[in-house]
């Protein structure tokens, strides 16, 4: 698939799209991986390039590591968490497709961002009701698309879609929590054998 | 061994020789708030000048001196509330009069605080003797006000007034301690006129869940919340009364209207004061505005306990200079209680604990701010450009001069110099708005430019699609099929 006719299938066909993408599968893994950090860099650039107006931190606030951090780890929790509640409840999406499907979800923040950032550099303050909305609109674009995706991956009807995402934010949650707990114990269980290591160095 | 000497001595006479550093050194550093919440450095505004702690007078030292009242002729008035006096002095450190009533109704018990008329009438808040005492300009007792009788006051409401304002209608605000529910506003002929701009109790989500979860008995037991007590107040000379309050985070320095709003943060809670507070048992510390004064020229200045700093703001709220703090220093403070500022801007701090006055002076520096300060309030923003400028080559970290400069500059029209300088102060709304005027003026200039531009971009669209269509329609006929998605690949 070509990339440019892929993001336009996306925006236009998404049910279609979803629908493929689970049988023709070529190299979608791949192009799901170049979606996300293109979407990292589409944010980092667009917070880069937005007009004095409307910009609220400095360049020196805006961190790449922090801007990836946020898009990539929701969007790995997510396929892991909502891979996992839909196989539970009768689901058919393989992992693979859910992780490639959220990705592409991203294609409307890829494609829109960077225009709207432009835009803030021409209007001011007083027309932030453009900014915010377009902004707003592309965000709710994003969100149908998962949820779209939940639904042809999986073949859910519409209730059974909500209720799963639900779920899944609930599980992304608990990813989260296991994910600082584990951290938290590694960091106890290396400063132990750190401390250990030390005391006995002053022994000896 | 005489080698060494001889080195050694070269050595000594050359650090004799070097220049010694000036001992006048601050034991604080100036700073400002930039629009980040940082604070970058900048030049002091007020410098310790000398202290007046009483030892050398025939009154005697002071004890827990609790408020200060600069009157017209710069002659000031200091409750000395540990005697049980009031000493009115002149900035040549001499006692002018004590007011000191030996016995009789006049006699004073821990006033608190002092007001003093145009006229030379002085209002004593005599807190120990829970009254407001009044003495005429020759320092004899004339009469007092007592706790006012009315059935608007709880029953337990008890009167102690710790400070005191005269308005010019003739009515008396007092802070009365412990009293939530506002200033106590009196008549002149000693009655009770109701509450003065109370404040108010703050949202909590916490205190809503709270209340939705306990039980009915859980809830009695419960601490009432109250609204926030008042913690001083002040006149200015246009009437306004300004209050400081304790245990809020916001708007703790306020300035009423004559109906008691508070008309100094009208469109914005504003924070006063530092934003980061020393913690203790992990949590910061509220800060505890106790005094504030406000100069001819409606530059407010406040005084905060908790961090022993003193804080001056412009008549609408934008932070012009810190100095002060905790310590033993000349120049540091151990309990601050009140302050005031004389005519020619000296400041003068009374210092509880240490019985003593601080006389801080102004730098030329806050000479040059406040001249500027004063031009700007006053609307007169291209004559306060020329001391921003000036105080801008002193200090470039001064924001306020780069939004100063640029409302000038965007009042005189001149949209893109007033950009650059939003810019720099950081100031997204003003940059917003001379960009806008930039804007329109841009397009006007440009208009045939920019709607040639577009027409011709459309024509160039409109053509490749006709002819692109056209194309597809002569290939799709030659190859005797639709040209439809994916057909030229099968």
């Amino acid at each position: 698939m070509k990339p440019l006719r892929m993001a336009r299938d996306v925006m236009l066909h998404p049910l279609e799209f979803f629908y493929d993408i689970q049988f023709v599968g070529r190299s979608k893994v791949v192009a799901a991986i170049a979606l996300v950090l293109l979407t990292v860099a589409v944010r980092v650039l667009s917070l880069t390039i937005t007009g004095f107006s409307y910009q609220t931190r400095e360049p020196y606030q805006i961190s790449v590591v922090l801007q990836a951090v946020w898009i990539i780890v929701p969007w790995l929790t997510w396929a892991v968490a909502n891979w996992g509640v839909s196989t539970i409840v009768d689901g058919e999406g393989k992992f693979v497709d859910v992780l490639s499907g959220s990705a592409f979800a991203f294609i409307p923040y890829v494609v829109f961002m960077l225009p709207i950032a432009v835009l803030t550099n021409v209007l001011s303050l007083s027309e932030s009701m453009i900014v915010s909305g377009l902004t707003a609109a592309v965000y709710l674009w994003v969100v149908m698309l998962v949820l779209m995706k939940v639904k042809v991956v999986h073949d859910f009807e519409l209730g059974k879609v909500v209720w799963i995402s639900l779920l899944t934010i609930a599980g992304m949650f608990v990813v989260w929590f296991i994910g600082l707990l584990v951290f938290g114990l590694v960091n106890q269980a290396f400063s132990f054998v750190i401390g250990l290591y030390k005391e006995l160095s002053f022994r000896w | 061994m005489r080698r060494y000497l001889r080195a050694a001595i070269v050595v000594l006479l050359g650090c004799a020789m070097l220049p010694i550093s000036a001992s006048a050194d601050s034991p604080y550093e100036g700073y400002i708030y930039d629009s980040l919440r940082n604070t970058p450095q900048s030049i002091n505004g007020y410098l310790y000048q000398d202290s007046i702690d009483g030892y050398d007078l025939e009154t005697g030292p002071f004890v827990e001196p609790s408020d200060i009242f600069v009157a017209e002729d710069d002659t000031f008035y200091i409750a000395d509330t540990g005697n049980n006096r009031i000493v009115r002095m002149d900035g040549d450190r001499n006692v002018i009069s004590v007011v000191a009533p030996e016995e009789g109704e006049g006699k004073l018990s821990s006033p608190k605080g002092v007001y003093v008329t145009e006229e030379g009438e002085l209002y004593v808040a005599d807190t120990g003797n829970q009254r407001i005492a009044r003495f005429d300009s020759y320092g004899r007792y004339v009469g007092q006000y007592s706790k006012p009788d009315s059935p608007l006051l709880e029953t337990g409401f008890t009167f102690s007034p710790s400070k005191v304002v005269f308005d010019k209608r003739g009515y008396l605000f007092a802070v009365s301690e412990g009293a939530h529910q506002g200033l106590v506003q009196l008549r002149p002929d000693g009655s009770f006129a109701g509450f003065f701009g109370a404040n108010h109790v703050e949202f909590s989500w916490t205190r809503l869940l709270v209340r939705y979860i306990a039980t009915k008995e859980q809830r009695d037991q419960l601490a009432s919340v109250r609204p926030p007590e008042f913690s001083n107040l002040f006149l200015d000379r246009e009437g306004f009364i300004y209050t400081t309050t304790f245990g809020i985070r916001a708007n703790q320095i306020k300035r009423l209207s004559a109906v008691g709003v508070d008309i100094l943060n009208l469109n914005e809670s504003r924070r006063y004061g530092d934003y980061r507070m020393p913690v203790e048992r992990w949590s910061s510390l509220f800060e505890a505005f106790v005094d504030v004064s406000v100069d001819a020229n409606g530059v407010i200045t406040a005084i905060d306990q908790t961090t022993g700093k003193a804080f001056q703001y412009d008549q609408l709220g934008n932070l012009l200079f810190v100095f002060g703090g905790l310590g033993n220093q000349n120049g540091l403070f151990m309990t601050p209680s009140a302050i005031d500022s004389m005519s020619d801007g000296t400041m003068l701090v009374v210092d509880k604990t240490r019985g003593r006055i601080d006389r801080f002076r102004t730098t030329p520096f806050a000479d040059k701010v406040h001249e500027a300060v004063k031009l700007y309030v006053e609307g007169k923003y291209e004559e306060a450009s020329v001391p921003w400028h000036e105080v801008l080559r002193m200090n470039s970290n001064y924001d306020l001069a780069y939004k100063s400069i640029g409302k000038a500059l965007y009042r005189a029209e001149r949209y893109e110099e007033a950009m650059t300088y939003f810019k720099a102060a950081k100031d997204r709304a003003g940059f917003s708005e001379a960009y806008l005027e930039y804007r329109k003026i841009f397009l006007r200039k440009h208009f045939d430019v920019i709607f040639g531009g577009i027409a011709l971009l459309y024509a160039l669209f409109k053509a490749y699609r006709y002819r692109r269509s056209r194309r597809r329609r002569a290939g799709g006929a030659a190859a005797g099929g639709g040209w439809k998605r994916g057909g030229a690949n099968l």
